[in-house]
């Protein structure tokens, strides 16, 4: 399998933190900063290797839409330890990525 | 902009995405239409589907590109590892717009090779590349699979003969000849972009409106003058006429050949231009490499005809249409300064050829269909729905 991106890893985090307890779309994007174009793709590739199982859960309030919600499979958690965020870019580095 | 209006934006673009994803993906379509919908704020559930239609885009597009290929081993299961390159070129062989896929991505890379070795501008090479996936693209939404109704064949043939007639009187002129509308700060050509889809088009679907539709574009080619253009115009009508001839291709095939004459009339006075014409023979000059490159990539341009030809015989005016598009137009090249379709630089007959291979089954040798019970003369195919849908 080829190396995790920074948010993929970040993603894995907030799944891992989350436990056993489901998360929806629009949270996981929040929790770990990343915009929703990154996370569904992300969550789909995911889902498709095993590493996320997916769910959909009636709302409990009445009138409101059904929702999509994720949490990670055994070997899911399994990825998500042995890859666990990267430390954050030195700001310097910031920068010259930036100019460049 | 007002709250209902962001919402109901937020409606339209979670419906987009629902369009264009795959069946298999059509789940995670719905999760981001519903998760959007819980988003109490109208700004952020805007923001957050936008971003999904975006993020989910590049993904759906290349699931859509992929489907023939995808589909060969059978069943429409991916491809596994297991899968061999002879069943693959077996079953891309009965499937012509697969075939014609593949033909262009070829033609399209092979251009480039000549372009590397000829030492054309890096914006050259990017350029051909990013017209490409456009044409793919235009190819894989267009494609899609939804019923319509036959008439709009001929007012799709009558709104391009309307572009044509527009870049005559309106389009960017040089050295006398319009045939170009300025976009974007490039200049394309309309006529290599519609003309050849239209022709197939006509080819599969014969009626009142669509035969006046060609009469209009012939008129429009005679007046841009473009001599190239019209010659696949004539060809084209001329091959149709031979193969299935009935009143309205009569009709057609004598304003090509008049617009042909038109164009014959007028002194062709525009220059060579470096890198777009004359290159079939100069390219020679600069490598043989290079020469080999352009005249494979020509030659791949019409092997989705030869080989629907040789294997489908239900649909063979379509490809010997098809076939006479392309070889028109490489003879053009071959004889004038005109661009050198696909493997010269320019965008418009990359985009021009993956449209025109909407026209193609997508299976070679599938029954006829039935059921199109409308005025006119029509060829019926499964693919009819496609192309009458991209054309619409």
């Amino acid at each position: 399998m080829r190396a995790l991106s920074p948010h993929a890893r970040t993603v894995l985090a907030v799944l891992l933190d989350a436990g056993v307890q489901w998360s929806h779309g629009y949270e996981l994007a929040q929790l770990a900063d990343v915009k929703s174009g990154t996370i569904y793709p992300l969550l789909i590739r995911l889902e498709a290797q095993g590493y996320l199982e997916a769910e959909w859960q009636q709302p409990a309030e009445g009138g409101r839409p059904p929702r999509h919600a994720y949490r990670l499979t055994a070997s899911g958690v399994q990825l998500a330890r042995a890859n666990p965020p990267g430390p954050t870019a030195a700001p310097t580095v910031r920068r010259w990525e930036a100019i460049i | 902009m007002s709250a209902g209006l962001r919402r109901r934006v937020t409606d339209l673009a979670c419906r987009a995405l629902q369009a264009i994803l795959p069946p298999s993906l059509q789940s995670w379509g719905w999760a981001v239409r519903c998760e959007a919908a819980s988003i109490p704020d109208d700004t952020k559930a805007l923001l957050f589907t936008l971003d999904s239609l975006c993020g989910l885009m590049p993904r759906a597009v290349a699931s859509h590109l992929l489907y023939p290929f995808a589909s060969l081993i059978g069943d429409g299961a991916p491809l596994s590892e297991g899968s061999s390159i002879m069943n693959i070129f077996h079953a891309t062989m009965r499937r012509p717009r697969a075939l014609g896929i593949a033909s262009a991505i070829g033609a399209v890379v092979l251009g480039i090779v000549y372009m590397a070795i000829a030492g054309a501008p890096m914006r050259y090479l990017g350029i051909n590349a990013g017209a490409l996936v456009i044409g793919l693209t235009m190819l894989a939404l267009l494609g899609r699979p939804v019923a319509a109704g036959q008439r709009w064949t001929g007012v799709a043939i009558i709104a391009i003969a309307g572009m044509l007639l527009a870049t005559a009187f309106l389009g960017s002129e040089v050295e006398g000849a319009a045939r170009w509308v300025k976009l974007g700060g490039l200049a394309i050509q309309p006529s290599l972009i519609l003309l050849p889809v239209m022709l197939v088009a006509f080819c599969r679907t014969r009626s009142l409106p669509a035969t006046a539709g060609i009469v209009a574009a012939a008129a429009a080619i005679a007046l841009q003058p473009d001599r190239a253009m019209a010659g696949m115009l004539a060809l084209c009508l001329a091959t149709l006429a031979v193969i299935r001839r009935d009143r309205h291709v009569v009709v057609a095939l004598t304003a090509s050949v008049a617009s042909f004459a038109a164009t014959l009339a007028h002194a062709d006075t525009l220059p060579a231009v470096p890198y777009v014409d004359q290159i079939l023979y100069s390219s020679f000059n600069v490598h043989a490499g290079a020469g080999l490159a352009v005249l494979g990539g020509s030659a791949l341009l019409l092997v989705p005809a030869i080989v629907g030809w040789s294997r489908d015989a239900d649909n063979r005016a379509t490809y010997a249409v098809f076939g006479a598009v392309w070889f028109a137009a490489i003879m053009a090249a071959a004889l004038g300064n005109y661009p050198t379709p696909i493997v010269g630089y320019g965008g418009s007959a990359i985009i021009g050829y993956a449209l025109s291979l909407l026209a193609l089954p997508k299976l070679a040798g599938a029954s006829t269909g039935v059921g199109f019970g409308t005025v006119g003369t029509t060829d019926r195919s499964p693919s009819d729905h496609h192309l009458l849908v991209a054309l619409a």
